[in-house]
């Protein structure tokens, strides 16, 4: 006996408007261009990490090597700048403060504001509130309404959180 | 007639608002009838002393609190600082429709009439709920990255649901505790039943709230312990973590004006106005964190007498000296519980209810850290099992299983409890500790890789007693005990189409509470079996309890509990029913994850059953039946069991005339059967040989809708399985029949298609037919080496466990007045709304409520409704919500679920 496994999607929780950029969203993000290398003295990061944690110039570190300004001490083995590891091509990653540090990466912006602008009206609240390139990677890399199947399920548990446009990958459950 | 068609929950079968949705308030007002006459005053804020930090000009300012709800509207009176208002619903609307969202936002910030807690916090509300209270994962995962953006502060969550499986949920409630936001949700409206834990209020990071009645008893709806997470191989966490008033609360009505209500939803939001209150009076607020707060106010709960921790977890909240003790706090770890003493009724209960011995099943104590010092941690080097030589420490073992990473704030420590060989004819008390070491990554600190450390002791008390004989030994099976979440294993009692699923865990300190205080009563000692029959000595029991199982069986299962059976091991089974034809027909469609839900099993797995006891020459059928009956003078209700198909001709079987419910539930026909077999008993041939005892339903044992109890059957049971006494009021009753022998019908086969590999420990997919894994190695404990000390513990272990280095009365409060209603002004309008001050008629506070009562219970109905649809027939009655469709195969693949799970629960 078999039975149908049905995939769906609420249309207003679709992240990208099918009808095309007539109401886009009021975003207000100011990209800092080719800056991710200027000094500042203080920095915010990504705070949660179980063990890694990205600054807002897109260093990632470990816990141990944050700096008590807040930025990864860059000079640390574990540090390094605008990593896409464990991210794929469809830009999925597996571990989060990759996803964060790769979608940093100042080429990314085209993409970012591509997709700002045909961003659904359900993510109106979110992303018109964030106000940089920092704030936006690290709310675009999070879990979301995209990232699940049956809602309670993954649609690709190894590859979950993502900066690109698509959602995660539908794997099978 | 259309009982059997529609497959529908009253409550609904995931996260739901948790008010009392239904005529709890009857069973709630039992305390009403006592008193003529008792002052109860009404507003919870002042109840808890609020106006003495208000009076300090405390009033929540600064603090961002949330509100997960159902709305608020926009000009409601009582508010004054609605930062924003968002829906995420897929209703076009901001506003409450139905008073649940503005009443727990009203009990945290209301400033007039019914006062709140913190009138000057900034409120954000979040209306995740439509007005048919229908909620979705994937709305709270969108709202829920929102207030990470926002750097909320408190959050309150007065939702929950069993699915603690639900990992995008999980996970994402991980992530904003780890981003800082302090989570109060919750504990849940389904007791008192034991095993009815909600989440996310069952997870370590949150503040898991419960409900008391205004006069300190635990609330008959409030849910209680313990965690099922750890299931079957661990021992469950202490959760709620406090309780506080949840029964008959005032709080902000719809529009305007105040009103009553009940229900742990209620419990929550005091809780969150109170831990929003308390952010508000601390000067560093650097130093508030979800574990720090949490630390505060369990550190600072008054524990309430006669009543264990499963149910009131670590007492009732105390706002002042939480106040205090968070004023003084410096960062640390601390413990949950923070002792072990084993001798302790009724708090420490079930520990409390059964001594040690040596050769006994470990006792595992699951005890959770809490890390103020920082979101990550980790242990030190190993926890130290310090034995205190004068008070016979070394007659104990121990052994110590941690949390690889404390995160986020938190982690486990299960201490498993043995007696040494030793002691094994030594009867006394025992004590020790264990010490352990955390550190977390120095923030604030200028060298690089710098670690905060903090050392807690974990003090315990143990009473050993000689180990009994065999025969009072009884083990309980829990391995093959298999349960919702993640598949779908249906209720044993298929009359209770309002709750479809077999949620509670089916423990002994769970679900089958009563008939373990039953077997205790009778001086028996019950152990749990946690791992694969073949993990266990069978020369060390009388009996093993299999009741209700679910799961497979390993043919070297199969084969040990043959020879152990052989030797002088006996058996009970406790069947329940399984019919295929019945379980395509309890398939429903689950709104929640949007797809149709198939049973994996009947109410229990009778083909594994089967193919476990065909060696004796028994079966179970798919008979299903139905009804009462006497027997040996008892009245007796069998729910939807089972019938023995097969069994030795020299066994006794007791039959009775039952109802065919599997024919009700397939064509609404009645039909009585007479001389359905549902009970046998049989000594095995061999020299020495065990006992077995078969019935065909085990609602009488189980305390979730059991309708009448046969504890007095049991009973008889393993006076012939433990004693080899036969019971003369069966072997002589005019019920006895000669044994079937089962040839007319076919045995029933396993449901085709069937998912019980992908929740299976035994299974595993194979193309064609899933396959037995390998037998998995049995579990080991690496015994800490004891470090003896030469000391002595002091005789109250509770009374000397508090946070470390606070020092609370360097807190001064202003002189704490006793409670004074405080007459507030009204607006015009409102004076009708206003509660009559001072005492009241414990009629007219029963009346009252159940006013707003019945329009929740309306409200609930019609969410029920629209839950879940039951598919008649491929052409009729297809929910209204499903549209397109895409049809897939089925994947014979291992689910994928469990793996990224399992590195982050703890398994203990």
């Amino acid at each position: 006996m078999y039975y149908v496994q049905e995939e769906r999607t609420i249309r207003d929780r679709t992240l990208l408007e099918v009808r095309g950029s007539d109401h886009p969203i009021q975003w207000k993000i100011k990209f800092l261009l080719g800056n991710s290398s200027r000094q500042i003295s203080q920095c915010r990061n990504s705070i949660q990490g179980k063990r890694l944690l990205t600054d807002e110039l897109g260093y990632v570190c470990e816990r141990k090597d944050l700096l008590v300004n807040g930025c990864c001490n860059v000079n640390a083995p574990s540090s390094s700048q605008h990593v896409c590891k464990s991210c794929l091509a469809n830009g999925c990653c597996r571990i989060y403060e990759y996803c964060v540090s790769c979608c940093l990466q100042p080429d990314k912006q085209p993409v970012l504001e591509h997709f700002l602008n045909r961003a659904a009206e359900g993510f109106q609240n979110l992303f018109t509130a964030v106000e940089d390139h920092f704030e936006l990677c690290l709310a675009k890399c999070r879990t979301s309404s995209q990232s699940v199947q049956h809602e309670n399920t993954y649609r690709n548990p190894q590859a979950k959180y993502c900066y690109g446009e698509s959602p995660p990958e539908l794997l099978p459950i | 007639m259309q009982k059997w068609q529609s497959w529908q929950s009253s409550r609904p079968l995931r996260r739901t608002s948790l008010s009392l949705s239904s005529g709890f308030w009857h069973a709630t007002g039992r305390h009403s009838s006592r008193r003529l006459l008792r002052a109860i005053p009404r507003h919870v804020a002042q109840i808890l002393q609020a106006d003495v930090l208000w009076q300090m000009g405390h009033t929540g300012s600064g603090v961002k609190v949330a509100v997960f709800d159902t709305g608020l509207s926009e000009k409601h009176p009582h508010f004054k600082n609605v930062k924003e208002r968002t829906n995420w619903t897929n209703e076009k609307t901001l506003d409450d429709g139905l008073g649940h969202g503005t009443f727990v936002a009203g009990v945290i910030a209301s400033m007039r009439e019914c006062q709140g807690f913190a009138p000057d916090s900034e409120l954000h509300i979040f209306r995740v709920f439509t007005n048919n209270q229908v909620s979705y994962t994937s709305w709270f995962l969108d709202a829920f990255n929102y207030a990470i953006l926002k750097k909320i502060d408190v959050l309150n969550l007065s939702i929950g649901g069993p699915d603690f499986m639900d990992h995008p949920f999980v996970d994402k409630v991980w992530e904003l505790t780890a981003n800082k936001v302090i989570m109060v949700s919750a504990i849940g409206n389904d007791g008192p039943l034991y095993g009815t834990l909600n989440n996310p209020a069952d997870q370590m990071d949150v503040i898991g709230v419960g409900g008391i009645d205004f006069e300190d008893n635990i609330a008959r709806f409030s849910s209680r312990g313990m965690t099922t997470w750890e299931l079957p191989g661990g021992y469950g966490r202490v959760k709620p973590d406090i309780v506080t008033y949840g029964s008959g609360v005032r709080g902000s009505g719809l529009k305007e004006g105040c009103r009553s209500l009940s229900g742990t939803s209620v419990a929550s939001p005091v809780v969150a106005g109170a831990v929003t209150l308390l952010a508000s009076t601390v000067l560093n607020r650097e130093l508030v964190n979800p574990a720090s707060m949490k630390q505060a106010l369990i550190a600072s709960a008054r524990r309430l007498p006669g009543v264990n921790m499963f149910e009131q977890g670590h007492g009732k909240l105390d706002l002042l000296r939480a106040y205090q003790i968070l004023n003084s706090y410096k960062p640390q770890a601390s413990l949950s519980p923070s002792y072990v003493d084993l001798t302790e009724c009724p708090y420490m209960w079930p520990y409390c209810s059964q001594p040690i011995y040596y050769g006994g099943m470990p006792t595992i104590v699951n005890v959770t850290i809490l890390n103020g010092m920082g979101v990550t941690g980790r242990i030190v080097d190993k926890p130290i099992w310090q034995p205190y030589l004068p008070q016979n420490g070394d007659y104990v073992d121990v052994a110590v299983s941690y949390s690889p990473v404390l995160w986020p704030w938190a982690g486990y420590l299960a201490v498993s409890i043995s007696v040494a060989k030793k002691a094994a004819s030594w009867e006394g008390i025992a004590q020790g500790h264990v010490m352990v070491t955390v550190a977390s990554p120095a923030e604030n600190d200028s060298a690089i890789g710098g670690e905060m450390t903090s050392t807690v002791k974990l003090p315990v008390k143990v009473k050993i007693v000689p180990t009994p004989p065999r025969s009072k030994r009884i083990l309980w099976d829990q391995y093959h005990n298999l349960r919702y979440p993640p598949g779908y294993f249906p209720r044993d009692n298929l009359r209770m189409k309002n709750d479809p699923l077999d949620w509670n865990g089916d423990h002994i300190h769970t679900n089958f509470r009563d008939m373990y205080q039953h077997l205790r009563s009778m001086g028996y000692f019950v152990e749990v079996l946690g791992a694969p029959i073949t993990c266990f000595d069978a020369s060390q029991y009388g009996t093993l309890l299999m009741v209700d199982s679910e799961e497979e069986y390993f043919p070297e299962e199969i084969t040990k509990l043959r020879r152990d059976i052989d030797n002088g091991l006996s058996l009970i089974i406790f069947s329940d029913w399984y019919n295929t034809s019945v379980m395509r027909k309890v398939k429903f469609y689950d709104e929640n994850t949007r797809q149709w839900w198939m049973p994996d099993t009947g109410g229990a797995n009778v083909p594994a059953l089967n193919d476990l006891i065909s060696v004796w020459g028994m079966a179970f059928s798919d008979g299903l039946y139905e009804g009462d009956f006497t027997m040996a003078d008892h009245d007796m209700y069998y729910a939807s069991g089972c019938s023995i198909a097969r069994f030795p001709e020299d066994g006794i079987v007791i039959a009775q005339t039952l109802k065919d419910q599997g024919l009700e539930v397939l064509k609404q026909e009645t039909a009585v059967v007479e001389n359905v077999p549902v009970l046998g008993l049989y000594q095995t041939p061999s020299e020495g040989g065990g006992r077995i005892a078969l019935y065909g339903d085990s609602n009488c044992i189980d305390d979730s809708h059991r309708q009448k109890d046969c504890f007095w059957l049991l009973d008889a049971l393993l006076q012939y399985t433990s004693y080899s006494m036969t019971p003369p009021s069966l072997t002589h009753s005019k019920n006895r029949v000669a044994s079937p022998i089962g040839t007319d019908r076919p045995l029933p086969q396993r449901l085709e298609g069937n998912h019980l590999y992908r929740y299976s420990k035994v299974l595993e997919a194979h193309l064609g037919d899933p396959k037995p894994r390998p037998l998995p190695a049995c579990p080991h404990l690496s015994w800490a080496k004891p470090q003896p000390l030469n000391e002595t513990a002091p005789s109250n272990l509770w009374k000397h466990q508090k946070l470390l280095s606070v020092d609370m009365d360097k807190v001064v409060l202003p002189n704490v007045r006793p409670y004074r209603p405080q007459v507030r002004p009204l607006s015009p309008g409102e004076s009708g709304a206003w509660d009559i001050p001072g005492g009241i008629m414990p009629g007219r506070y029963n009346q009252e409520v159940g006013q707003t009562i019945p329009m929740f219970a309306f409200l609930g109905a019609m969410v029920v409704l629209s839950f879940f649809v039951v598919q008649l027939t491929k052409s009729k009655s297809k929910p209204k919500r499903r549209k397109p469709r895409v049809k897939r195969p089925l994947y014979l693949q291992q689910q994928q679920q469990q793996t990224p799970h399992s590195g982050k629960t703890p398994t203990v």
